[in-house]
């Protein structure tokens, strides 16, 4: 059973394409709606929940039709037994932090007793005991965060949606809450859509990510797999951290892919190719900055991947350093841990040699 | 991320089916149909007075349609001297009433006049005053025959000529303009409380000094603010009543809200009335126009952040004390005047200027029990209490409804509602109520309150609807959102979340409403027959026969009431004084 099931979705809005046929299906966890701000990312969390209106495409949770313009299908988002976290948490103010997490229950009807140890109880699982006659207004913003998800939690929804629910914390705070948001959500055992253009909170909080741009789904996968293998150049600068050049694979052989790389003078480039490429294809490489080793002097014979060029400027940013290589017409960055030796090559200006690790290295092959 | 943009432009009879199935579904069809009931409700007398003024013939029989009351309308010699009239008499009252507020607000926001505690609040008391008590008070004091001042010039300064009339465009102008100088006071107390003071500043320090400063970066930058307070009064004097009619029109100064009076109950022409109507709303339409832009032009301006600034306060030396005497003035002669001619005039046996200056000597309490003893005073104050409750209360929830149509559900027309819900702001309520007369008349509600209500609910429904779509606007949609999905339906999201949240400007509207509605006569004037009386009105009949302590007398009953309506809604429901 698929617990959200999206087929050509679209939706416009005047003339712009906010969704261009989404298609996906999640079995259940969490998945990550990720992508820059009006990348349409949060319009599909809003149709999925039936706060929007698409002009195309159909939606299932549960394997239950919930919107389908073919058919003439609208289930109102009353009756879709979802949560939905808001960004600004959209705690009525004029309501007790009890009211708030009791006001689903009072509209199913629930006898008020039991809906007063539902809310005690949904109050204690997300750390809010004690805390029940507080309004919104004299809670921080990390327990209105919370007040909200209990709001959702309280009515044992199918589906949890949360939209960028922590981008209105403060940096530290923010990844405290992103830790105990995932080991909640998984205490629960609820399936969680999760909308955020945080690479970082998307990795470390779900278990597929979906990468968005321009109303499109660009990749569909696991965080590893989005990490190491971005299918897409977008979700490759995207996912950041990386440099993309243009190349052309020269062969394949022994799972190994050979491409050219003309920026950098025509140097070659070896590394295990996942996906297949056929020789002569013009390709995008992508080379993780964080993976490559610099030396003042030569590598030694037989390492893969050998580049030389001229150190031009460093950002020193604490634990890390930003290295900025000329390499042929390319300027590249290298990232470096302070623990790491490469850390005494020359100053500016100074030859340096470039070793890219070869797991650091994918290739995307343009369609 | 509009809800209410619904796919409308796109066509296709599936995209239109699903459409009106999801407004079906969301369950938004009774806030449409309540809202479609009361555009019906206003936009019938409107229709009524335009068809109305392309017919001639009697009442209740039409003969075709035609232009014989626009021919008579413009071939009227006096049609050019009306207009003049009109447009003087409302910019006249616009200009003073605006200039003496401006003032007001700038002595009271930036200087250092003693008293501020008390010069703050004397500019707003003036609005409690039912303007009907107003021109009865001015037309005592400044009759040319019988009138106080002239009376006193001559007794104790022996002046023979009569130099205060009130019956002039001069007297017209006077007190009106006093009646328009609280809005001005209060639209630019705002502008001159919240000024940056670095635009000040930066002048000073390019060696202006203050004098200049203030004429040349003050005053400038609160020209638009200005500007609207000028044309939303000039549009009030183009629609005001009680002014024309009785001072207008005996001394012979006719402006076309007098001339539709007088149509209607001397002629009783309803084709005339009607088509003197539609030139006085073209003039409406055009002054509306004008303040639209005025108020866009102040974006532009958009000096006055939401930061709030401590202005600084200028000393003026000991021009102070004259700025404290000007306060002063204007409080005595916007209330404290009136008041106590009014008082004095209801506690003697009856009005003529000996008679007045024998006060206290001759007092009596006769006129109060005259007054209370007459069931057309006593009906109609009964009336008028009951009926402005009713429809503050119906006016400002409809006007709620409507504006959660419109802006909270998913909706066919909301573009429509929006114009309907304004329009009667285009409309001077005198031709709203000619408009009813016309539809009722013959049918058994022109006798019953019920007219009437509907005519007081379309000539303030506008006042409501704005109010509380500035205040829905104002409230975060994810409100809504956040109870649609968590199971409400759009009655629990109507009356758990949107009412509730706008309870603060919910009593301020019903206060205004209740207020405006308690002391109207321009509407009620021509929906009342005997035995359905409404309090203001009765007023204004007593004055017009010749029986001014009556008249006086029932006035201060009147004032007392909503003094205390005013004191209860301040300390019982601790609610702001504003407009």
């Amino acid at each position: 059973m698929a617990i959200v099931k999206v087929e050509n979705l679209t939706k416009l809005y005047k003339e712009v394409k906010a969704l261009d046929h989404v298609s996906f299906e999640f079995e259940q966890g969490i998945l990550s709606f990720l992508g820059p701000s009006g990348c349409g990312k949060t319009t599909l969390l809003r149709s999925i929940a039936g706060l929007e209106a698409p002009d195309g495409g159909a939606i299932s949770i549960a394997d239950e039709v919930q919107t389908s313009v073919e058919q003439g299908i609208f289930v109102p988002p009353y009756s879709r037994k979802i949560g939905f976290v808001f960004q600004n948490y959209a705690l009525w103010p004029h309501m007790s932090v009890y009211h708030n997490v009791a006001f689903g229950l009072r509209l199913r009807k629930m006898p008020e007793a039991e809906i007063k140890r539902k809310v005690a109880s949904t109050l204690e699982l997300v750390g809010l005991q004690g805390k029940a006659e507080r309004f919104p207004s004299q809670l921080s913003g990390g327990q209105q965060q919370r007040v909200a998800l209990a709001r959702s939690l309280a009515l044992e929804p199918r589906l949890i949606l949360l939209d960028e629910p922590l981008s209105n914390l403060d940096a530290k705070l923010r990844e405290e809450m992103r830790v105990e948001l995932k080991k909640l959500i998984k205490k629960v055992g609820i399936s969680a859509l999760y909308v955020t253009h945080d690479q970082d909170e998307a990795f470390s909080i779900s278990d597929a990510v979906i990468v968005m741009d321009s109303g499109k789904v660009l990749q569909y996968a696991s965080p590893d797999e989005i990490y190491n293998h971005p299918a897409h150049p977008f979700v490759a600068s995207f996912v950041g951290h990386s440099t993309l050049v243009d190349g052309q694979v020269v062969g394949v052989e022994n799972g190994h892919c050979r491409v050219v790389v003309p920026e950098f003078g025509g140097a070659t480039l070896i590394f295990p190719a996942s996906r297949q490429p056929t020789p002569g294809v013009p390709c995008k490489v992508v080379i993780r900055t964080g993976e490559i080793r610099l030396s003042p002097e030569k590598f030694p014979e037989g390492t893969d991947n050998v580049l030389e060029g001229l150190m031009t400027s460093r950002e020193f940013r604490g634990g890390l350093t930003d290295h900025r290589v000329q390499v042929g017409s390319k300027e590249i960055v290298v990232t470096s841990h302070k623990l790491c030796p490469m850390i005494r090559v020359g100053g500016d200006g100074a030859k340096t040699f470039l070793a890219i690790d070869k797991s650091a290295i994918s290739v995307i092959v343009a369609q | 991320m509009d809800l209410s943009s619904l796919p409308l432009s796109r066509s296709g009879p599936t995209a239109r089916w699903n459409s009106i199935k999801l407004a079906l579904r969301q369950g938004t069809l009774v806030p449409l149909l309540a809202s479609a009931i009361a555009g019906a409700a206003i936009i019938s007398p409107v229709l009524v007075v335009l068809w109305r003024s392309f017919t001639t013939g009697r009442l209740g029989f039409t003969v075709g349609l035609n232009l014989t009351n626009y021919l008579r309308v413009f071939g009227d010699r006096d049609i050019l001297p009306m207009l003049g009239n009109s447009i003087f008499y409302a910019a006249g009252a616009a200009a003073l009433g605006t200039g003496l507020g401006a003032m007001l607000a700038w002595i009271v926001a930036r200087t250092n006049t003693p008293g501020k505690a008390l010069v703050e609040l004397m500019p707003l008391y003036p609005i409690l005053m039912p303007p009907i008590m107003k021109n009865i008070a001015w037309i005592l004091l400044l009759a040319p025959r019988s009138g106080i001042l002239n009376g006193i010039l001559q007794q104790f300064f022996g002046v023979e000529t009569l130099v205060f009339n009130a019956f002039t465009m001069a007297g017209m102008i006077w007190v009106f303009g006093l009646a328009c100088v609280p809005l001005g006071y209060l639209f630019l107390l705002p502008v001159f409380l919240s000024f940056d003071p670095s635009l000040e500043e930066s002048a000073y320090i390019a060696g202006s000094k203050p004098v200049s400063t203030m004429l040349k970066i003050t005053f400038p930058l609160a020209v638009p603010a200005l500007l609207s307070a000028f044309v939303l009064n000039f549009l009030r004097g183009l629609r005001s009543f009680e002014t024309p009619v009785l001072q207008g029109t005996p001394g012979n100064i006719n402006v076309f809200v007098s001339r539709v009076y007088d149509s209607m109950a001397l002629e009783f022409n309803t084709g005339l009335a009607t088509a003197y109507s539609v030139v006085l709303v073209l003039l409406s339409v055009a002054t509306l126009y004008f303040y639209v832009r005025a108020t866009r032009f102040s974006e532009r301006y958009a000096t006055i952040t939401g930061k709030g600034y401590r202005v600084k306060v200028i000393d003026i030396g000991p021009w102070k004390y004259l700025t404290f005497l000007a306060v002063f003035l204007y409080f005595l002669a916007g209330i404290v005047l009136p008041f106590v001619v009014l008082i004095v005039v209801s506690m003697i046996p009856y009005y003529d200027y000996e008679t007045f200056m024998n006060f206290p000597a001759n007092a009596v309490l006769n006129n109060y029990y005259t007054v209370m003893k007459h069931p057309s005073f006593v009906t109609g104050l009964y009336n008028s209490l009951v009926l402005s409750v009713t429809i503050a209360l119906v006016t400002v929830l409809a006007g709620i409804v409507m504006a959660f149509t419109i802006y909270r559900t998913r909706s066919y027309g909301t573009k429509l509602f929006e114009f309907i819900g304004t329009l009667p702001l285009a409309f001077p309520p005198l031709v709203l109520s000619v408009g009813l007369v016309i539809i009722f008349i013959g049918t058994p509600i022109y006798n019953s309150l019920w007219a009437l209500g509907l005519g007081l609910f379309v000539a303030y429904f506008p006042y409501a609807f704005r109010n509380a779509s500035g205040s829905i606007v104002n409230i975060h949609k994810e409100l809504d959102e956040a109870a649609w999905v968590h199971g409400a339906r759009w009655r629990h999201v109507f009356f758990k979340i949107t009412l509730p949240i706008l309870k603060p400007s919910v009593g301020g509207a019903l206060f205004y409403i209740f207020i405006e509605a308690i002391r109207n006569v321009d509407v009620a004037v021509l929906l009342t027959s005997p035995g359905m009386e409404y309090g203001p009105v009765t007023l204004f009949e007593y004055f017009r026969v010749g029986q001014w302590a009556e008249a006086a007398a029932g006035g201060v009953i009147y004032l007392i009431i909503l003094i205390v309506a005013v004191s209860i809604a301040k300390f019982a429901f601790k609610m702001k004084f504003s407009l």
